[in-house]
C-alpha cells in the first residue's frame, strides 16, 4: 500500500471554512436571540479570513492533490473569491429581512457557510466524486433554507418542489456518472480526458445525456426550468438571493471541470445540447418574463436567460469561451445581488415588496436608489456602458469567433426583447405614482452595501478590463 | 456466471422504474422519495457491476458515499415532507398551488 | 446455467417484482416494505459481485435506519390515501410509455459492449473486500470523507431546524430545584383562633 500524504496545506481555505463554522454551531448554541449578531459579525469576520487565506495561500502554479481529488488552479482562485464576495454581500443584505421576520436565527449564517463550502469543494473538484460531493452538501444546505420559514406555507411548498426536482437531477448526474465512469475506468477528470479516446463511444455518449440533463436541472436551463420560478418567488427573499447568487458561480465552475476538464475531447457532443438549452432558456427565459407581476418571479424568469448566456459561452469549447463564461457568471451575480437586495431594501415587517408594483414611483420616496435600481436594471438589460453589456458583448464575441452567427443573432434578438421588461420596471420607478409615500426603513449597513454593489455594477462597466483580465488569466495557465 | 451486461440492463429497468414512478405517483411525495430512491439504486448498481467487471475499487468507493449522501438527502427530505404537513395538512402535489405561473 | 446465473436471476426478478410494486401499490407503508424488499434484493446481487461489504451496508444504514425513518413519517403523517390516487390510472398510459422508452434505449445502450469488459478478475481466498475498501477510503479518498461527513453534519443541522419545535408552555421537571425545596418552601403555618363550634 504505496500512499501519498495529500498537500493539506492547499486546502487551506476549505479546512478553515469548515472549521469556523462548526465553532460558529457551538458559540451560536448559547447565545441568546438579542446577541444573535454576534453569529452575524462572525461569519462576517470568516468571510474576510478565508478570502485574506484564499489569495496568500495561492502558489500561483496549478497544483493538485488528496489523489486526484482537489486542485488548486486560476480559475478555482478567482471563482472562489466571487463566491466570498457574493455570500458576504448576501449575509448583510439578510440581516434586516432575517430580524423583520423573525427568522434571524444562527441557522441560516451556518447553512449558507456549509453551502459555500459546498461551492468551494465543486470550484476546486477535480474528480467525478469531489464535484458530486460538493454539489450536494450545497443542495442539502439549500433545500433546507427555503424551508426555514417554517411556519410559510409557500415556503415550504417550495422547499418540497426544490428537493424532489433537486433529487432528481442528482439522480440523472449520477447515472451519467455512473456510465462515463464504467466507459473510461476513471473518475480522476483528467484521466477521463485521457481515456475519453479510447473509451465506448456509445456509453460515453449517452452519460453525457444524463449528465447534461443534471447539470441543466440544476442551472435551471430550459425544458428543465419548471421548479425555479417556484422556488425563487416561495422562499423568503434572503434566502433567494442566496441561491439566486452565487450557486451560480459553482454551476459555472461545475460546468468548466466536467466539460472543460473532463469531457473536453467529446466537445462535438455536447455543443449541440448545449446549444439547444442555451436557445430555448434565452427564448423561454426572456418572453415569459414579460408576463409577470411579481418582480422576484421575473428576476426568477431573467436568470433562465442569464443561464443561456452563460451557456453561449461555454459551448464554443476555446478557452477564451470558458473565460468569456466566466467573466459572464461573475457579472451576473453582482447585478442579481443587487436586483434581489432592491426587494430587500423596499421589503419592511410584513410587507414584502416583490410585486412590481411596488416599485411605483421609487424616484418620489427615495431618488438616490431609484437611480440605483436604474444602473442593475439597465445592467441585466445589457444596455452600454453598464457591466451587464460587456458580459454580452464577450460572450457574444466568442460565439461569433467561433463561426456561429446565427447562434449570435439569436442571443442579440433574444435580448433586446429581454430589454422590455427591465424597462418596465424604471418606467414604473420614474413615471408612475408611488402607491404609498413612506420613506425607505433600513439599516445603514444594508444602505451602503447596497450603494456600494449597484456603484460596482457602473464602475466595472467603465473600467471592465480588470475583472477581464483576471477571467482570462484563470483559463490560460492551465 | 452473470455478465457486465446482465447487471446494467438491471439497473437500466430500475432506474425506468424509478422515473415511471416519479410520473405516475404526481400526487403522492412520499411514493416520489421513494423513486428517488430506487433511482439512486439503480446507479449504485451500474457502479457496482462496472466496479467488478473493472477490477477497479473506485467505483464502490463512490457507492459508499452515494448511500451516505442519500441517507442524509433522505433526513432532509422528510423533515421538509414533515414541515409542508405542518403547514398544509397534506402531502398531495397537486394542491400544491399556491405558486403558479 | 450455472447455480450463480441462477441466483441472479431469481433475485433479479424478485428485485424488478418489488420495484414495480413499490411504485404501484396503494399504501405508503406497504410501498415502504416492499422497498425493503428491493434493497435485500439488491444486496445478494451485490454479493454475487464480490461487493460484500456494501452488500452489508446497503441493509443495515438503508434498511435499518433510512427505510425505518421512512415508515416512521409515513406512520406519523396521516395521509389519506384515497385522495392520493386520484389521478393514477390517468397517468398510467404516460408512465408505462415514458418507462418502456427509457427501458428500451439504455438497455440498447448497456447491452451492446459486454463483451469488452469481462475480464473480472479473481481475487484469492484471502481477498477481503472490506480491507481493500477501507485501505483507500482512509488514505486516498480522505477528502471526500471529510465531506461526507460535513453532509450528516449539515443534514442533522437542518432535521433539527426544520422540525425542532420548543413549546412554550409545555411541562418539564427541574430536578435541581426539585432537590433544593426546602420546608418552608411548601408548608405555610398559618395561625388562626380557633372557632366555637356552632
Amino acid at each position: 500500500m504505496n500512499f501519498e500524504m495529500p498537500n493539506f496545506l492547499l486546502a487551506l481555505p476549505e479546512i478553515f471554512v469548515l472549521g469556523m463554522a462548526c465553532l460558529l454551531l457551538l458559540i451560536d448554541l448559547f447565545l441568546k436571540d438579542q446577541d444573535r449578531h454576534l453569529t452575524y459579525l462572525f461569519s462576517l469576520f470568516t468571510l474576510v479570513l478565508v478570502a485574506v487565506l484564499t489569495v496568500y495561500g495561492y502558489s500561483g502554479e496549478r497544483q493538485i492533490s488528496f489523489n486526484g481529488a482537489y486542485v488548486a488552479d486560476g480559475m478555482s482562485q478567482v471563482l472562489k473569491l466571487g463566491v466570498y464576495f457574493a455570500v458576504f454581500v448576501v449575509f448583510v443584505y439578510a440581516k434586516d429581512y432575517l430580524r423583520d421576520r423573525g427568522i434571524f436565527k444562527g441557522e441560516f449564517y451556518l447553512l449558507g457557510l456549509f453551502g459555500m463550502l459546498g461551492m468551494m469543494i465543486m470550484i476546486s473538484a477535480h474528480s467525478l466524486l469531489t464535484l458530486y460531493l460538493g454539489l450536494e452538501l450545497l443542495s442539502l444546505s439549500m433545500y433546507a433554507m427555503v424551508a426555514m420559514q417554517r411556519d410559510s406555507a409557500r415556503a415550504s411548498e417550495a422547499a418540497m418542489k426544490y428537493f424532489v426536482l433537486g433529487a432528481i437531477a442528482s439522480g440523472m448526474l449520477l447515472y451519467g456518472m455512473s456510465m462515463i465512469y464504467g466507459a473510461t475506468g476513471t473518475l480522476d477528470l483528467s484521466g477521463i480526458a485521457s481515456q475519453a479516446a479510447t473509451a465506448d463511444k456509445t456509453l460515453m455518449a449517452f452519460g453525457l445525456v444524463f449528465l447534461l440533463v443534471g447539470v441543466a436541472f440544476k442551472l435551471g436551463a430550459v425544458p428543465f426550468h419548471m421548479w425555479l420560478p417556484d422556488v425563487y418567488e416561495g422562499a423568503p427573499t434572503a434566502v433567494t438571493l442566496y441561491i439566486g447568487s452565487a450557486p451560480k458561480i459553482a454551476a459555472f465552475a461545475l460546468l468548466a471541470r466536467l466539460l472543460g476538464d473532463g469531457l473536453i475531447n467529446l466537445h462535438d457532443q455536447w455543443q449541440g445540447i448545449l446549444i439547444i438549452l442555451a436557445v430555448l432558456s434565452m427564448a423561454v427565459g426572456n418572453i415569459v418574463a414579460i408576463a409577470q407581476t411579481n418582480l422576484k418571479r421575473m428576476l426568477a424568469y431573467s436568470t433562465i436567460s442569464h443561464a443561456g448566456f452563460l451557456l453561449l459561452g461555454i459551448l464554443t469549447g476555446t478557452r477564451s469561451g470558458f473565460s468569456s463564461s466566466m467573466f459572464y457568471a461573475l457579472s451576473y451575480v453582482l447585478m442579481a445581488l443587487g436586483g434581489f437586495g432592491m426587494i430587500m431594501l423596499i421589503s419592511r415587517k410584513g410587507f414584502e415588496g416583490d410585486k412590481l408594483d411596488d416599485f411605483k414611483g421609487l424616484n418620489k420616496r427615495s431618488p438616490w436608489y431609484a437611480f440605483m435600481m436604474l444602473i442593475l436594471m439597465f445592467s441585466m438589460a445589457g444596455v452600454p456602458p453598464f457591466l451587464g453589456f460587456w458580459a454580452k458583448l464577450s460572450v457574444l464575441e466568442e460565439v461569433v469567433a467561433s463561426g456561429m452567427i446565427w447562434l449570435a443573432v439569436v442571443g442579440v434578438v433574444f435580448s433586446i426583447i429581454g430589454v422590455f421588461y427591465y424597462l418596465r420596471i424604471i418606467k414604473l420607478m420614474y413615471f408612475d405614482e408611488p402607491a404609498s409615500e413612506e420613506e425607505l426603513e433600513c439599516s445603514a449597513d444594508m444602505r451602503l452595501m447596497i450603494s456600494a454593489n449597484a456603484l460596482m455594477v457602473l464602475g466595472i462597466g467603465l473600467f471592465p478590463g480588470a475583472l477581464m483580465a483576471a477571467c482570462a488569466a484563470a483559463f490560460s495557465t492551465t | 456466471m452473470p455478465e457486465l451486461s446482465d447487471y446494467l440492463i438491471l439497473g437500466a429497468i430500475l432506474f425506468s422504474l424509478s422515473i415511471a414512478g416519479i410520473f405516475l405517483n404526481r400526487k403522492n411525495v412520499i411514493i416520489i422519495l421513494m423513486s428517488i430512491e430506487l433511482m439512486l439504486l439503480a446507479v449504485n448498481m451500474n457502479f457496482i457491476a462496472f466496479s467488478h467487471f473493472l477490477n477497479n475499487i473506485e467505483g464502490q468507493v463512490f457507492v459508499f458515499f452515494i448511500l451516505t449522501v442519500a441517507a442524509a438527502e433522505a433526513a432532509i427530505g422528510l423533515a421538509i415532507l414533515v414541515v409542508l404537513f405542518r403547514n398544509r395538512r397534506s402531502i398531495n402535489v397537486e394542491e400544491l398551488d399556491t405558486l403558479k405561473g | 446455467m450455472g447455480i450463480e446465473k441462477f441466483i441472479f436471476y431469481i433475485f433479479s426478478v424478485l428485485l424488478i417484482a418489488s420495484a414495480s410494486m413499490v411504485i404501484t401499490v396503494r399504501n405508503p407503508v406497504k410501498a415502504a416494505l416492499f422497498l425493503v424488499l428491493a434493497f435485500f434484493a439488491s444486496a445478494v446481487l451485490w454479493l454475487l459481485i464480490k461487493a460484500e461489504f456494501l452488500a452489508i451496508v446497503l441493509v443495515l444504514v438503508y434498511v435499518g435506519a433510512v427505510m425505518v425513518l421512512f415508515l416512521f413519517v409515513v406512520m406519523m403523517l396521516d395521509i389519506n390515501i384515497e385522495r392520493m390516487r386520484a389521478g393514477f390510472i390517468r397517468y398510467l398510459p404516460l408512465g408505462i410509455l415514458v418507462a418502456l422508452t427509457m427501458a428500451g434505449m439504455l438497455i440498447w445502450v448497456v447491452s451492446g459492449d459486454g463483451s469488452a469488459f469481462n475480464h473480472s478478475v479473481l481475487h484469492g481466498p484471502s481477498y477481503s473486500n472490506t480491507q481493500a475498501l477501507g485501505l483507500v477510503l482512509y488514505t486516498n479518498y480522505v477528502y471526500p470523507f471529510e465531506i461526507a461527513a460535513v453532509i450528516l453534519l449539515v443534514a442533522i443541522i437542518a432535521a433539527i431546524t426544520l422540525t425542532l419545535r420548543r413549546r412554550p408552555n409545555t411541562k418539564h421537571q427541574k430536578p435541581a430545584e426539585q432537590i433544593a425545596v426546602k420546608r418552608h418552601d411548601r408548608v405555610r403555618m398559618v395561625k388562626m383562633k380557633a372557632e366555637e363550634r356552632k
